[in-house]
């Protein structure tokens, strides 16, 4: 009798792994197809971000392909509004208050992480992507797909996509306990043979200037995290002035593709405010004392993953 | 030995038979001619009223008894007999009307407990003057929601304009994120060698 049950939980590891390492690939294979979706197809999107107890979003999203080249459109609907074009890798910003510019990327940074979007595969030193199952969503049916950070220090998502068009339907971002902490929702998707009107009128020749960054590297500072999570990396360093106030902080940017988290060293002002953690949307604030500097970390990471950046950062002299 | 069994057998089928789940001709029969399932069949109905509290004021142990007494009076004797009111058939119909009663009163009970228990839920809740349901947590912005961490603090803020520059400075880090978040792109060129000037006032847009 032993040997049976032995024999037969044996099958049944064996079976579940092997159904682990199909679901990794499975998931995978969706994502590309994604990928793919996303910067071949023409699509008119309704969509809103939710934040639970927080404020709700609608945005428009357009994406066709003209003549060979790409063009997308965000629009916030809500408020002032805010507008986002790209032309191939000219991305251009309108918003209120500030001067129209344009910058070189491939990716509009929007609801949704553009690497995720265009380069999932860019994510899988942080992140494992498991094939959940099938569901309908904006009335369409979909596959779930759960992103699942490696090392626990950072939240989880839920991404929906549509089983016809691959394209994403639904993001949430959970916390380690299944706390709904964002959610991204299509509301309606329109797939078209031709690029929507309104995206062939965009006015290529008249976009604003270009914007081009100087070398910060002159002034930096030495600044460096001693831990940072899997995957995550350093993207830019520097010493700015914060709007607003004017304050000179130094400044790291870290990403793991999917988030951005900002670390800001400042001198410890006349006001002292001890340990400050609070979430404002998705985003968490962080911001510790340590000696006679105050570190402030900003971004959508559980705060205790934040203060243990906060605490690992040092002085390197190169 | 097997009689001990066969009694058990019997006992269960008795507790299953006034429990609704078991019911033939056989064991009702048994039931009505063995004197010993008999009085078991008694003792289980009044443990059971004991326990759902259904005792009727007056206690007539031997109801079965006495009805069975009476009946057989009965075609002897054309009235009945009325020297004891409990020994009267009608007795058989109180008690379940009392059993009823005593029903009815408790859902009465439990509807007024419900419904009084809604009135206080419903109560308007009072506006204490000075708390107008902004002084949350720590105040600092609309929408902020305190993260469980546990070593955070209420730092108690001195005064108005304190709590002020506090805002300012925590909007200020916000806004910068979000504009670093987009400007990265950017900074990633300037790192890999593309480099021109940048128009400060672009990069730090005025709010």
């Amino acid at each position: 009798m032993k040997w049976l049950i032995g024999a037969l939980s044996f099958f049944y590891i064996s079976a579940a792994s092997a159904a682990d390492v199909d679901s990794e690939t499975d998931a995978r294979q969706w994502l590309g197809n994604m990928a793919q979706a996303m910067q071949s197809l023409n699509y008119d999107m309704s969509l809103v971000i939710l934040q639970p107890g927080g404020t709700v979003e609608p945005y428009r999203w357009r994406h066709g392909v003209i003549d060979g080249k790409t063009v997308e459109h965000l629009s916030m609907l809500n408020g002032p509004g805010r507008d986002v074009v790209r032309v191939d890798n000219v991305v251009s910003y309108f918003e209120p208050n500030v001067p129209a510019f344009s910058i070189h990327s491939t990716s509009i940074n929007g609801p949704i992480s553009g690497t995720l979007l265009r380069n999932p595969s860019a994510l899988t030193a942080s992140y494992d992507f498991v094939l959940v199952g099938r569901s309908r969503v904006a009335g369409r049916a979909t596959q779930q797909i759960r992103i699942i950070s490696r090392d626990k220090s950072r939240y989880g998502y839920s991404l929906w996509l549509d089983q016809e068009t691959s394209l994403p339907l639904k993001l949430d971002m959970l916390d380690s306990q299944g706390k709904v902490l964002e959610q991204v929702q299509i509301t309606s998707v329109a797939v078209t043979v031709n690029a929507e009107e309104s995206l062939q009128n965009v006015d290529v020749a008249n976009l604003p200037e270009v914007l081009i960054a100087n070398p910060a590297a002159a002034n930096a500072h030495r600044w460096y995290a001693g831990w940072l999570p899997d995957g995550m990396e350093e993207i830019m360093r520097d010493r700015h002035r914060l709007p607003v106030t004017g304050a000179p902080v130094d400044y790291l940017l870290l990403s793991d593709g999917l988030i951005d988290v900002s670390v800001y060293v400042q001198p410890v002002g006349d006001a002292t405010t001890g340990e400050q953690a609070f979430r404002v949307g998705s985003d968490t604030y962080f911001s510790t004392q340590i000696g006679q500097l105050t570190v402030t970390i900003v971004g959508k990471l559980p705060p205790q993953t934040a203060n243990r950046i906060a605490q690992s950062l040092v002085v390197k002299v190169p | 030995m097997e009689r001990v069994n066969m009694s058990q057998q019997k006992h269960e089928q008795l507790s299953a038979f006034m429990d609704g789940e078991h019911a033939d001709q056989d064991l009702i029969k048994q039931i009505s001619q063995d004197g010993a399932l008999h009085g078991n069949w008694q003792r289980y109905h009044l443990v059971r009223a004991t326990l759902r509290n259904e005792l009727p004021p007056q206690i007539q142990l031997d109801i079965a008894t006495s009805v069975a007494a009476a009946l057989e009076h009965e075609p002897v004797i054309l009235a009945p007999n009325k020297s004891r009111w409990q020994q009267l058939p009608l007795v058989g119909n109180v008690i379940p009307m009392v059993k009823n009663v005593g029903q009815l009163a408790i859902a009465a009970s439990v509807a007024v407990a419900v419904v009084f228990a809604v009135q206080q839920y419903n109560q308007p809740v009072e506006i204490q003057p000075g708390n107008d349901g902004l002084g949350f947590g720590m105040g600092v912005q609309g929408g902020m929601s305190p993260v469980s961490l546990e070593q955070t603090q209420t730092v108690p803020v001195a005064n108005q304009y304190e709590l002020l520059e506090q805002r300012r400075r925590i909007n200020a880090l916000l806004i910068d994120h979000h504009q670093q978040m987009r400007l990265k792109q950017l900074q990633m060129q300037s790192q890999q060698g593309e480099v021109v000037e940048l128009e400060p006032e672009q990069e730090t847009p005025q709010q």
